[in-house]
């Protein structure tokens, strides 16, 4: 029987619903022999039922993050020390950035409590096999089921997802299925095993609008029949305004404003969240609507600016303060919280 | 895959009929009276003038071109080849007693640099910038300098003349009873064919496995908790040894061509050395038709290793 | 496996320190020529290569034997101090026969790569960005070349034509020119599609010129490195050739010349000079090529990895 190294810490989760604790997570990437801190200092919860959508620009590091949980990072790169990624399963604590990376810890886990779901279904289907035969690996390593089980599993995990005549397409190959449907095997793929913590990193991405909001249902259905915890990373924020119960806006590898659905769109309060929600065309204001970009440019990973990543784009920028360094997270309420100056100390700008 | 196989075949019968066209086309250009490989010597030698006109006349040979090709096609179509012009024998039986031989050395060369250069350059890929690699990366580069036929002398002095442990070149000897027993005459030269492939199935294996290492489905096998050999063997290797299956097919011309140095290097009653042979003494329909068959081998050769990389990867077959 | 995870940890460590204090000095000069002088073994091929090359063109300087030179009375003599390689059963000197072989050897093929590429590139840039009718007839008539081992269809024009050496340079040429012409032209396809490409169209610029001038240069990288390949297999086909007897005359000393005595058993055996040192040099001379040809493959390929 497997080992897992259990942590019963005094620092147990408060919320019996927090299945995944993020704490101050920094992954550095060691390409061409330079550091990229592609994510550099995030904390979150992951809640059981709940879905948390990750939003940010290409190039914030959600996808970075992502990977880092479930440990699916590349070889020159890696979780510095001092983050924190905790796992709350049934048999008590697992630190995550603790364990060897395709050790036996990471690899029971994977699969069967955390699964993922990637952008782009066609390459992330190997292409030489049937979809039924890489549904059935999953089976294959997580689960008792001998062959027959687990093509009978497969064909019903293909009609769960909506897929139409299953027995069929159970022995297809990837390229014989649409976009759609593709993304839906993945899907099945990913929930063959009944993970707790499903990871879709923009899942509709590469797919056609009409089929986003397909997929999408899919997963919230998933979501309220299994009280699966899901991560939705995303750069739409009508995509998260429909789905989310938490967010997390990411910027520059930092977490610049966490909090609820409400929180985070009633009362944006960090430049970039409000530059964001403020960007979005509004359906049926007609084409004579103001646009309005973030001003500027994501900057260089290489190349970055002091003190608060956001500052050369941002509307508030007091000099002196914005500059010097990035501000801790401060608590807006006992949900919402924001890392910007504007919020530090009494009247702002930490005086 | 039985459409695909039925499409690829028609394709080859239009290839095949052009090579006969362009050797007999090669044949008639080459000087030299045509009635002399395709009549049978014994029977010339007793003839007149008179009759050697009528025999030109009764074989077709002062008919159009176009009349001859196809006569001659036909011939060949039913096994009739021609004759030897230096020997008199006839061309088929000299072909079908050398091809045995020939096709020992191509298959089993082609096997163990198949074999050998996959796995070898499997594991240079896994062990990617570590101490095998280079080593194994070297060992390519120099194995592809080496002149093939340098290397089997090396081999050839080293390995059977001064450390006797093989045979010095030929294969058979009249002590051999069982079909097995002239293996060990084999291995050296089938090394040596194999030696230039190799180096390339290795080296092409290996560029191929870094970049199916990088996909993204291997990203998704290992989000499934798979263990790391089944990672890299199941999801990596399989799909990496596609490409690497059509470049041995590419490569197959030159394993077969390389046939006619080794043979001649170990005294290998193979075809290649007949081809030689026939070449220097300008025996033109022997060079014409071996060259024929060489082809032939090429394309169903090919043909098999189309086949081959349809039922690895069946993405192919929509063509 | 434990110690690899340690010296990378070490690596990274190192690399994340010099990245927070700021230490980094920035690249000059073309990337390409960066990737080149970084590779070692490119260096090491550059070297090689040289100094064979230069001891072949300046041979009086290194020799004063005349390589056809036969000399009674000196047969067979391993290697002195007057004849550093020994000389062979008709008493030349084989160091010289080497370093003037060299040249021929060189020179055909050098001159038969050339000419293969000048051919193949010509009708491949054309063929790839034109297409058409003349396009097809000439894959078809490649894919007929190529069907053929090439050893033999080369033996095969040997024995029609004859030997010398300008036939064949002129036959590797005709046997050579069908893969390069599909390289080129395979990338001319690719490059066709650029936009910048559609940009000259529409401004009706000549398509010569769109073709030759615009578009070949971009294909250059891989046809250097097809052009250095292709040298390093004609030597080794030369070398084959000849030393059958059936390449290069052998009153011309090239390469596979020399090589031509260890047919004989007993010079295989006992006289190990007369063909080792030549074997020798041929494949040190083609790994440094292969050596520089891998380079400028690495220097002409944009992706790379840390």
């Amino acid at each position: 029987m497997l080992q897992i190294p259990l942590n019963k810490d005094k620092d147990s989760c408060m919320d019996s619903d927090v299945l995944v604790r993020v704490k101050n997570l920094q992954t550095f990437f060691y390409q061409n022999g330079r550091c990229n801190k592609a994510v550099n200092g995030v904390s979150f919860d992951i809640k059981r039922g709940k879905t948390l959508c990750v939003v940010g620009e290409s190039g914030c590091g959600k996808s970075v993050t992502a990977s880092s949980i479930m440990q699916l990072l590349p070889e020159l790169s890696r979780i510095e020390k001092g983050s924190e990624i905790t796992y709350f399963s049934e048999k008590g604590e697992i630190r995550i950035d603790q364990q060897k990376r395709n050790g036996k810890v990471m690899r029971s886990l994977r699969g069967s409590e955390f699964a993922m779901v990637f952008q782009d279904p066609m390459t992330s289907l190997n292409p030489v096999y049937t979809i039924g035969y890489q549904l059935a690996e999953n089976l294959q390593y997580h689960t008792p089921l001998n062959r027959k089980e687990r093509k009978k599993r497969s064909v019903g995990l293909l009609r769960d997802m909506g897929i139409p005549l299953p027995e069929e397409r159970v022995d297809e190959y990837p390229h014989q299925f649409s976009g759609g449907m593709r993304q839906r095997a993945m899907i099945a793929m990913a929930m063959a095993c009944n993970p707790k913590v499903l990871i879709a990193d923009e899942p509709t991405t590469a797919l056609d609008v009409t089929i986003q909001a397909q997929v999408f249902d899919l997963i919230m259905k998933l979501k309220k029949d299994r009280n699966t915890a899901i991560m939705l990373i995303t750069h739409d924020m009508g995509v998260v305004s429909e789905l989310a119960d938490d967010v997390v806006v990411m910027y520059m590898g930092n977490v610049v404003e966490a909090g609820t659905l409400e929180d985070v769109f009633r009362s944006p309060s960090h430049p970039y969240t409000v530059a964001l929600l403020r960007s979005i065309p509004i359906l049926g204001k007609g084409r004579d609507q103001d646009i309005n970009p973030i001003r500027g440019v994501t900057p260089d990973p290489y190349d970055r600016p002091s003190g608060c990543q956001f500052a050369p784009r941002c509307d508030f920028f007091k000099e002196g303060v914005c500059d010097k360094c990035m501000p801790d997270a401060t608590s807006l309420s006992k949900t919402h919280s924001v890392r910007c100056w504007k919020f530090v100390g009494g009247s702002g700008y930490g005086n | 895959m039985f459409a695909y196989t039925i499409r690829r075949f028609l394709t080859l019968i239009p290839m095949i009929l052009i090579m006969t066209f362009l050797i007999f086309l090669g044949m008639d250009l080459t000087p030299g009276d045509a009635v002399s490989f395709m009549a049978s010597p014994e029977a010339m030698a007793n003839m007149s003038q008179a009759q050697l006109a009528q025999l030109r006349e009764s074989l077709g040979l002062n008919d159009p071109f176009f009349m001859r090709y196809l006569t001659w096609l036909g011939g060949v179509l039913h096994g009739d080849f021609g004759y030897s012009l230096t020997s008199g024998v006839p061309i088929k039986d000299i072909v079908l007693s050398r091809i045995p031989a020939t096709l020992e050395l191509s298959v089993a060369a082609l096997l163990i640099s198949t074999f050998l250069g996959t796995i070898l350059g499997l594991v240079s890929a896994v062990r990617k910038g570590r101490p095998v690699d280079h080593i194994l990366t070297i060992t390519g580069m120099i194995g592809v300098s080496i002149p093939e036929f340098f290397l089997g002398l090396v081999a050839l002095l080293l390995f059977a003349i001064n450390l006797n442990w093989f045979p010095i070149g030929g294969r058979l000897r009249p002590e051999y009873t069982v079909y097995w027993d002239h293996m060990k005459n084999l291995i050296l030269p089938a090394l040596v064919l194999g030696v230039t492939m190799t180096a390339g199935v290795m080296r092409y294996t290996r560029s191929s496995m870094l970049d199916t290492i990088n996909k993204d489905y291997i990203k998704t096998a290992r989000s499934k908790g798979l263990p790391e050999w089944r990672i890299n063997l199941v999801h990596g290797f399989r799909v990496a040894l596609t490409p690497v299956v059509v470049l041995i097919g590419f490569r197959l011309p030159i394993l077969i061509g390389g046939s006619v140095v080794i043979e001649q290097i170990f005294q290998w009653p193979g075809v290649g050395n007949e081809f030689l042979g026939a070449v220097r003494s300008q025996n033109y329909p022997l060079v014409m038709m071996i060259a024929l068959f060489s082809v032939f081998a090429v394309l169903i050769a090919s043909f098999i290793i189309d086949l081959l990389t349809a039922a690895l990867d069946p993405r192919v077959q929509l063509d | 496996m434990l110690n690899r995870q340690l010296i990378l940890d070490k690596k990274m460590d190192r690399i994340r320190s010099m990245e927070e204090s700021g230490t980094f000095k920035v690249h000059k000069g073309s990337r390409g020529m960066q990737k080149m002088l970084h590779n070692k073994l490119s260096i090491a091929g550059l070297v090689i290569f040289s100094v064979i090359m230069i001891t072949s063109m300046f041979a009086p300087l290194f020799t004063s034997f005349d390589p056809l030179a036969i000399d009674l009375k000196a047969v067979l003599q391993s290697p002195s101090t007057t004849h550093w390689f020994g000389t062979d059963k008709l008493g030349r000197d084989v160091f010289s026969r080497v370093l003037y072989g060299g040249r021929i050897s060189i020179l055909v093929g050098f001159g038969s790569a050339l000419g293969a590429s000048f051919v193949g590139v010509l009708l491949g840039a054309w063929g790839g960005f034109r297409g058409g009718f003349i396009d097809k007839v000439f894959m078809r008539v490649s894919e007929i070349f190529m069907a053929f081992p090439q050893i033999i269809l080369v033996l095969l024009l040997v024995s029609i034509v004859g030997q010398s050496m300008r036939n064949l340079i002129f036959i590797f040429m005709v046997t050579g020119w069908g893969s390069i012409y599909r390289m080129t032209r395979a990338k001319m396809l690719s490059i066709r599609e650029e936009e910048y490409i559609q940009a000259l169209r529409a401004f009706g610029i000549h398509p010569l010129i769109i073709c030759y001038k615009h578009m070949l240069p971009n294909a250059l990288g891989p046809i250097m490195v097809n052009i250095t390949l292709s040298t390093a297999m004609f030597i080794l086909q030369e070398a084959a050739l000849s030393f059958l007897g059936l390449g290069v005359p052998l009153q011309i000393a090239t390469w596979g010349n020399v090589l031509n005595a260890a047919n004989d058993l007993t010079v295989l055996k006992s006289y190990w000079w007369i063909w080792l040192p030549v074997g020798v040099v041929i494949s040190l001379f083609v790994l440094g090529i292969n050596f520089i040809g891998d380079g400028l493959r690495d220097a002409a390929d944009p992706s790379q990895q840390g």
